[in-house]
């Protein structure tokens, strides 16, 4: 059996004089039980008990009333202390807004720089190759028109007067057609756009012929050759190539050099 | 009970007063508690001049730190810890006689001694005197906590959760503090009743 220690015994003694809000039970019987440790018990009440400490000096009823006669000179009144506070925490609530804006400000700014060095640095990194597809790199191409209608005549003229037998005089006439589809598409779109229908017109008869210059299925044969050229006098379309590269100059003299641009 | 609940709604009332700018409200609760805190006060400092000092310095500090006080707390229980705390610090820094202190520790025999020597007069009352003294200086060789802590649990009649709040400790912590505090006590005031 496990005697109780001199501190379980102080703490018994102190249980039975009430005030604990748990008191210990285990102890209480314990001593119920063991001779020695109830001895030892006894011995620690008597010692306790014969601890008389000497009693507060009495106040009288006016105590509290001379308390409070030396106290209250040095108070301040809550409702002064209160506006002063007020008036502090007005200027600490500037305070802290200013510093959140300026926080703020800060971030917006950091978080801009941040993204165009980001931005930077992925397009140096970036090898052209691995740029994304759905932005391919677009040549800009800048056709004059005059140069245009220039070529296209001579492309004509050589058409009119080609030998529909010869295929040294052929092949070059189709190379030189693809070369000047693609910008006679881009020229008759501007003519669209700036509302030239004479412009338009020649340019989508001249397409036409240029079409089936460039992309003749099974390649250029004399049927086709001879059908295009009495086409293209039917339609005077040599003539209308002429009339139009004869207005350029005129409208170049008068400072206005047209010049088309597009993307392929 | 009931007059416990008066008070209560007395010291709320009183504070609502203060904290809305009555400062003589605060009067009224300096008087209803002034008693009870010198009683502790004194109780720990030993010293009626301490004491009255304590009991100032805890209802200053209180009205300073009046808008912490929680509307549900008792105000009787808040202004006692404070001024415990008070004379806590009081106590622990006060200078202390450093040659009686000494002299208690190095020479557990001197007690005894002094009281061989004066017990032999037939004035009981000198006796008691001397024995109280001697009970006085058993509390001075505490250190300021157990102090405290003793005379909370065995004077006030404090439990281990009030004497931990008072000084910031658990109640275990304060439960071995007042077992320190009588063990202390208990080899000191042996000698003296041996020779009573």
């Amino acid at each position: 059996m496990r005697h109780l220690t001199e501190e379980e015994l102080v703490g018994r003694y102190y249980d039975a004089r009430g005030g604990e809000s748990e008191p210990n039970a285990a102890a209480a019987l314990h001593l119920d039980t063991c001779p020695e440790c109830a001895e030892a018990y006894a011995a620690l009440e008597n010692d306790v008990a014969e601890m008389r400490f000497a009693e507060p000096p009495a106040r009288n009823a006016a105590y509290g009333e001379r308390v409070w006669a030396q106290l209250a000179g040095s108070l301040t009144a809550y409702e002064n202390r209160k506006w002063s506070w007020l008036r502090g925490s007005v200027w600490r609530g500037l305070g802290y807004a200013a510093a959140c804006a300026v926080l703020v400000a800060c971030a917006f700014i950091g978080g801009r720089l941040w993204e165009r060095r980001e931005a930077r640095i992925a397009a140096g990194n970036t090898h052209p190759a691995q740029r994304p597809a759905q932005q391919p790199p677009q040549r800009v191409v800048v056709v004059v028109l005059s140069d245009h209608l220039d070529r296209s005549e001579r492309l004509l003229v050589e058409l009119k007067h080609t030998d529909a037998d010869s295929d040294e005089m052929v092949s070059p006439l189709r190379d030189e057609a693809r070369s000047l589809l693609a910008a006679n598409r881009i020229c008759q779109k501007n003519a669209k756009q700036e509302d030239d229908p004479a412009l338009a017109t020649a340019l989508s008869h001249l397409d036409h012929v240029l079409a089936e210059l460039a992309s003749q299925p099974g390649g250029l044969n004399k049927q086709t050759i001879t059908r295009l050229q009495e086409e293209m006098n039917a339609d005077g379309l040599l003539f209308e190539v002429r009339v139009l590269r004869s207005r350029i100059p005129d409208q170049q003299a008068a400072g206005a050099a047209r010049t088309e641009k597009g993307t392929i | 009970m009931v007059s416990n609940v008066r008070m209560d709604k007395n010291d709320h009332a009183a504070i609502q007063a203060v904290l809305s700018g009555d400062k003589n409200a605060y009067g009224a609760l300096v008087v209803r508690h002034s008693q009870s805190l010198f009683r502790v006060a004194y109780r720990i400092t030993g010293n009626e001049a301490d004491a009255d000092d304590v009991v100032q310095e805890a209802f200053l500090r209180g009205y300073q730190k009046l808008e912490g006080f929680e509307s549900r707390s008792n105000f009787g229980t808040w202004i006692y810890r404070i001024a415990v705390r008070c004379a806590l610090d009081r106590i622990g820094s006060r200078k202390v006689d450093e040659s009686r202190r000494v002299g208690d520790e190095n020479d557990p025999e001197q007690d005894q001694l002094q009281v061989a020597d004066r017990s032999a007069g037939p004035d009981r009352l000198l006796l008691s005197g001397e024995i109280a003294a001697l009970q006085q200086m058993a509390m001075q060789s505490l250190t300021p906590t157990e102090r405290t802590a003793f005379v909370l649990r065995h004077m006030e009649d404090c439990s281990a959760e009030e004497i931990g709040a008072a000084l910031g400790i658990v109640p275990n912590a304060a439960k071995q503090t007042v077992f320190r505090a009588v063990q202390k006590l208990r080899v000191r005031l042996a000698s003296l009743r041996v020779k009573i």
